[in-house]
């Protein structure tokens, strides 16, 4: 049990520094006053929690939530397959894991306006589809839900494939054999045999796409056009353009108690958190 | 731009033993690429400079009073709250001779009459940048509501501009603080987004250029760049209702303990053969009036940089806003952008 | 089965890197706007000529390999402690820095580094970024090698302390191994999520600690600027190649 206990301390002591602390002062400016130009003032008030019951932000969490939790299940219906040839490719494993990962060195930034490049009227899809005479007038691809999910399943996708990866790989292959030996289908290996070994490994990513998907911001500006707002989008304007950062750790402690309460509501009973 | 290598942590230990140093905390993209070094040569000081993106990131670092920065380029609007918040060190005009190559209407501006605090550095104004085969031409912000436009028509993602338009349209002044206006606003907002394509601020030059877009209201900045890469297919028009009008300063913080290396620094920047440099880069209008005569002609006579006086009179400044009023105005943005 | 998932794996691959083709094909374009014009080498000599750009890059890599570096030995080492038994503190804290917006995390942590700094003579630089992203980046590390170790099997490790290994010999000569692939995947991540970070970056950052996302959003605030494209070809092309020679090395 020492053992564990010297295991635990540097990320105890790292986590109380970078996340608790922090945390509690956000508590705090959650309960104080704006100042005028940003910052935050006395007195102490409840007022930014109360202000938070308006049907305008139940609105715009709902739809935070449904599009995070459209863009996971995108993640894992095309993260799995590709996660399971990685997993069954030999030798050559961390070459294609690094592949995956690859284009995500580039910026974020970047990486976004290349897909705004290929979905905008004047972009490659709708010219193809003009010069091939498919279409007359360029289809709107950018600037709409679609789009916003596109650009999250796209830049989450690699947070899906590498935890399953990770559980995946160490699925023995004898036992998918005797799986198929014993008469079962392919597909009914995966759903029988693959996908419930691997459960973890799907939960894993589910929280590390769905979440960072909740508090999404960019994504949602740059490709959806800024024409809608996502919780990301409130939170960061309140810190931003709008000055009241009392509101926006109200905010976003909301946001926060939302995931967490998923969190724990998506374990199985007497599991660990994590 | 400085050029010190990256050395973690030793490179500013090393930079602290060298003389008096200065620090700059600027926007991006804001002076030429030899304006520091030439002052690091002529008067013998280390300059470390450093860029920003808003203003709010930048006042979130000074805000402490304890950030280290001696030099900010604020905006007009933030000059009093940053005064109120005893942030600005009060500037000695005897150390800045300089002062008398502003513009004569940047001698008095509204935001800090006796420049007492702050040297006007930048300026420019918001209008529409628009596709010459249209086939009729905008001439006003009201043009901004015709079905003729519909998705093809971008507004800038920046409430105080949204509002402004709608406000102006109205008849209203673009720093309203009144309810009843900004709702009224509102509504001009709410029913003018259905033709709105996207809210983009300077994305929107690829997409005017390449004939994505067909009218946008943007920065004369952006529209500028935008016009010199299609000067055949777009023009801008300051909207007849009136304009958005905005300024960035340089003031000295009150917390530095350079305050005569960060007056030399001052008056350096307002020499107009530097002032001119810098806007050779960075295609702003600069508010140095001397530094017109270095400028070359295609710039100096720019019409979307430099307007004429009697346009310039219909625009107008923007304002700070109460704590009430900015509260409103995010709940009503919040409102056209959840519709 | 397999045919089909190779066929299937393909078409991911080109997904996940059309972006980066059509941003490799516009770096050698001679127009500044997205509109082709002509092969040109400009932006690359661009890129070459701004010192700028590579300080930022090279500071990126530098915070991105000292995090991850960081992250990953630390974190392995709390998902282990966490596997053998939980701590709610911890898997809290861990949880709460993934559901954390990111303008939350790097506004509150500018605020603590302030209030810090008026006690200690010092300021914001390349530590307060290593360590804002060692912070973040450390549940990511945490919950992918927690799931492989799920699926451990304990009385392996219970067979080497019976056969007369420390604990420390057991976790090292028996845990570890099983853990490698969940450790690469992770280190991967980490490094992901703290090259491409600019919120928290911009905010904690100091003078001598620009790194390129933070210069990428500069000039993006003017519109796309090519030499960007360049730069990340450069990245892509340069990491890639890396990769690409250790796994020969590694087969060799």
């Amino acid at each position: 049990m020492k053992l564990r206990n010297a295991f635990l301390a540097p990320s105890a002591v790292l986590m109380t520094l970078t996340m608790m602390a922090p945390l509690a002062i956000i508590v705090v400016y959650s309960l104080l006053t704006r100042g005028a130009y940003g910052g935050v003032e006395l007195p102490w008030t409840v007022e930014n929690f109360t202000r938070l019951w308006d049907p305008v932000y139940g609105a715009i969490f709902l739809r935070s939530l449904g599009i995070a939790g459209v863009a996971t299940v995108l993640c894992l219906v095309l993260g799995f397959p590709l996660a399971m040839f990685i997993a069954g490719s030999g030798p050559r494993k961390n070459l294609y894991l690094s592949l995956v990962i690859l284009p995500f060195w580039t910026s974020f930034l970047i990486r976004t306006y290349a897909w705004m490049f290929i979905l905008r009227d004047t972009g490659i899809v709708n010219s193809v589809l003009q010069s091939l005479g498919i279409i007359r007038e360029p289809l709107p691809l950018l600037y709409n839900d679609g789009a916003v999910i596109l650009g999250l399943v796209y830049g989450f996708l690699p947070f899906m494939v590498l935890p399953l990866y990770a559980t995946l790989e160490r699925l023995d292959p004898n036992l998918l054999e005797a799986s198929a030996d014993l008469g079962a289908r392919p597909w009914e290996t995966v759903v029988r045999v693959t996908l419930p070994l691997c459960a973890p490994g799907i939960r894993a990513g589910a929280i590390l796409v769905f979440v960072p998907c909740l508090g999404t911001y960019l994504t949602s500006d740059l490709l959806g056009g800024s024409k809608t707002v996502l919780i990301g989008n409130l939170v960061q304007n309140q810190f931003t353009a709008s000055r009241d950062w009392p509101f926006g750790a109200a905010l976003s402690l909301a946001l926060m108690a939302i995931a967490m309460l998923l969190l724990f509501a998506a374990r199985r009973k007497g599991e660990e958190l994590l | 731009m400085n050029r010190r290598t990256f050395l973690i942590g030793a490179g500013s230990a090393v930079a602290c033993s060298r003389g008096p140093r200065l620090n700059v905390f600027n926007w991006s993209d804001y002076v030429a690429p030899d304006t520091i070094p030439n002052f690091e040569r002529e008067f013998g000081l280390t300059v470390r400079y450093g860029t920003y993106e808003s203003v709010p990131e930048m006042l979130a670092k000074v805000m402490s009073g304890n950030s280290g920065w001696d030099v900010i380029f604020p905006s007009a609007e933030y000059i009093q709250p940053m005064r109120d918040m005893g942030l600005l060190g009060q500037l000695r005009h005897e150390w800045l001779p300089n002062l008398g190559n502003l513009g004569p209407q940047f001698q008095q501006p509204p935001w800090d009459p006796g420049l007492d605090w702050s040297v006007p550095y930048m300026h420019g104004a918001t209008g529409v940048v628009f596709q010459q085969n249209l086939g009729w031409t905008p001439r006003a912000w009201s043009d901004l509501w015709d079905a003729r436009l519909a998705g093809k028509l971008t507004m800038l993602d920046d409430p105080p501009e949204v509002f402004a338009a709608c406000l102006k349209t109205l008849g209203y002044s673009l720093n309203s603080a009144d309810p009843g206006e900004l709702r009224a606003a509102q509504q001009r907002a709410i029913a003018q987004k259905p033709l709105v394509r996207a809210y983009l601020n300077a994305e929107v030059r690829d997409q005017l250029v390449a004939g994505d877009v067909a009218a946008a209201e943007a920065w004369a900045v952006t529209a500028a760049q935008a016009i010199a890469a299609a000067p055949d297919r777009l023009a801008f028009v300051f909207p007849a209702e009136g304009f958005p009008r905005y300024a960035d300063n340089v003031a000295i913080l009150r917390e530095s303990s350079h305050m005569e290396a960060a007056h030399r620094f001052l008056n350096y920047l307002l020499r107009p053969q530097v002032a001119a440099a810098i806007v050779e880069t960075t295609r702003t209008a600069t508010c140095n009036g001397e530094a017109q005569r270095f400028l070359p002609a295609a710039l100096r006579s720019d019409p979307v940089l430099y307007p004429s006086p009697e346009i310039l009179a219909r625009g107008e400044w923007f304002a700070p806003q109460s704590a009430a009023s900015q509260r409103l105005r995010d709940r009503l943005w919040t409102e056209i952008k959840s519709t | 089965m397999k045919r089909g998932l190779a066929v299937y794996a393909v078409g991911a691959y080109a997904f996940l890197h059309v972006p980066l083709l059509i941003l490799a094909v516009f770096s050698f374009n001679s127009s500044r706007f997205a509109v082709w014009q002509g092969f040109s080498l400009q932006w690359y000599r661009a890129v070459a000529a701004d010192g700028n750009l590579i300080e930022a890059s090279v500071n990126s890599l530098l915070i991105a390999i000292a995090a991850t570096t960081a992250a990953t030995i630390v974190g392995t080492l709390a998902a282990y402690g966490l596997w053998k038994r939980g701590s709610a503190w911890l898997s809290g804290s861990m949880y709460l820095s993934l559901v954390t917006p990111e303008i939350v995390t790097g506004a509150s942590l500018l605020a603590l580094f302030q209030w810090i700094f008026r006690f200690l003579h010092l300021r914001l630089g390349m530590h307060t970024v290593i360590l804002a992203h060692v912070g973040f980046s450390l549940a990511y590390v945490v919950v992918v090698v927690l799931a492989r170790l799920r699926s451990f099997d304990r009385t392996l490790e219970e067979a080497a302390l019976d056969l007369g290994a420390t604990e420390f010999g057991a976790f090292w000569s028996v845990t570890l191994p099983y853990l490698g692939p969940a450790i690469a995947a992770a280190a991967m991540l980490a490094f992901t999520v703290s090259i491409d970070d600019y919120v928290i970056t911009s905010l904690v950052a100091g003078v001598d600690s620009q790194t390129l996302p933070m210069v990428i959003y500069a000039l993006a605030r003017r519109g796309v600027n090519p030499a960007l494209n360049a730069v990340s070809t450069l990245i892509v092309v340069g990491l890639g190649v890396l990769i690409m020679l250790s796994e020969r090395l590694r087969r060799a």
